[in-house]
């Protein structure tokens, strides 16, 4: 795998600040979960509830190949909650 | 139905589809690049060393202070055995020793004795050898007047009979002598028989002196079950004390990830007992070795290897321990699980 620029990392260093200072596991039921999973679960979020925010203000109606430009939205989403986080 | 123009119309659909495509792609290898440089295990273990605490004899236990979970100081009193059966195996080998003593005297008499029947040995042989020069001289003398008859041959004669008496006297002196000379002896076997009964009562109370055990370290009394006037063969664990001067975190990363590892890597440790308290340590070592499924088997015999067509191939994980710098003593329990970030996390920062 190549080395992405260093502008990639940009504009996630302005969110540094955002990181928490608790474990990258939860505790559910007794049970722990990875970080990672918690933004999966957010990811799937967005992605729906963009294309309901999309549809209501007909910005759908513009898209095309509507399966691989949500599902690339919530990746978008769910990677940049993990680097906000949880993140190095 | 409305038919699906695939190649014409809404270019900006497709700009924006190709945006968010390369957009979800380059953020994906960005992570993938960050979270392969910043190592981090959750499923790792708070450690810390242990002393299984035991003496090296036995008896019954007489008194023990501590109870579990009791936090002890380094040379606080864990337990004694009853000291009785020791003090008395001390007894008998001071009597012992004293026997010893008493025979080295007796045997430095007997040296002083034998020595001095030696000089009179020795004095016998001087009066032995003046006598047989004597006689000697008295056979030359009478030898001529013998033979021109001077004096009776009977006369003559006796003195060579007397001469031979002599002769026999001093080789029988010189043979006591000699004999007296060697039956002196030395206080070696005596000295050596003392040497032992010393060692052994040195022994007797060392074996009296291991019958109190004190903590050999600052920590905490876990897997304590019995009371005093348990019988405890010897070298026995009674309980297990956990040191508390050092804690550790043992996390488990893959082996693809172990180059950016560094001993002396800066760690965040959280305890899962407060996962909102971050504990700052450093990477102290990463093991050296770990036993895999396909090098075990039996010593001395052929390998084990399985028949199989297996393509992928799951990372081996090598246990990498964090020495952790301070923490809250109610986060650290050996065996509590810890979520280990390597290089990174709120202690690094």
């Amino acid at each position: 795998m190549s080395r992405p620029s260093p502008l990639s990392a940009t504009p996630f260093l302005l969110l540094a600040g955002c990181s928490t200072d608790t474990a990258p596991s939860f505790s559910l039921a007794g049970a722990y979960f990875p970080d990672w999973m918690l933004c999966a679960m957010f990811g799937v979020a967005s992605a729906v509830g963009l294309r309901v925010i999309f549809v209501v203000t007909k910005i759908d109606s513009i898209l095309r190949f509507r399966l691989f430009t949500y599902s690339a939205l919530g990746v978008i989403v769910a990677l940049s909650i993990w680097l906000i986080w949880f993140g190095p | 139905m409305k038919r699906v123009h695939l190649s014409s119309g809404k270019p900006i659909g497709i700009g924006i589809a190709v945006l968010c495509i390369a957009a979800a792609t380059l953020l994906g290898m960005h992570v993938a690049h960050e979270d392969n440089a910043h190592p981090s295990s959750d499923s790792g273990v708070i450690d810390a060393e242990v002393v299984h605490i035991a003496t090296t004899v036995g008896g019954r236990l007489v008194e023990l202070p501590v109870h579990v979970n009791q936090h002890v100081h380094k040379g606080d009193l864990l337990y004694r055995l009853d000291p009785e059966p020791y003090e008395l195996t001390v007894r008998q080998a001071e009597a012992n020793l004293a026997l010893a003593r008493a025979e080295v005297e007796n045997q430095k008499r007997l040296v002083a004795v034998k020595t001095a029947n030696s000089v009179v040995a020795q004095d016998q042989t001087t009066r032995a050898q003046t006598n047989r020069d004597l006689a000697a001289r008295t056979v030359e003398r009478l030898s001529p007047l013998a033979s021109h008859a001077y004096i009776p041959w009977q006369q003559y004669d006796q003195a060579r009979v007397a001469l031979h008496d002599a002769e026999v006297s001093l080789r029988q002196a010189n043979q006591q002598s000699a004999a007296a000379q060697i039956a002196i002896g030395d206080l070696k076997s005596s000295l050596a028989a003392e040497a032992a009964n010393q060692a052994a009562l040195d022994h007797a109370r060392y074996e009296l002196r291991q019958t109190v055990v004190v903590a050999p370290t600052d920590g905490y009394v876990a897997s304590l079950q019995v009371l005093s006037g348990e019988i405890l063969a010897p070298s026995q664990v009674l309980f297990t004390l956990i040191a508390d001067d050092a804690w550790f975190a043992i996390a488990n990363i893959r082996e693809v990830n172990l180059s950016v590892i560094r001993p002396g890597d800066c760690a965040t440790v959280y305890s899962m007992i407060d996962r909102n308290a971050s504990i700052r340590g450093h990477v102290e070592s990463i093991g050296w070795g770990v036993l895999s499924a396909d090098t075990a088997g039996i010593a001395r015999a052929l390998p084990i290897v399985p028949r199989e067509m297996d393509w992928v191939h799951v990372a081996q994980r090598f246990p990498v321990r964090v020495k952790l710098d301070h923490a809250d003593p109610a986060l650290l329990r050996l065996g509590a699980t810890a979520t280990v970030e390597i290089r990174h996390g709120a202690a690094c920062r």
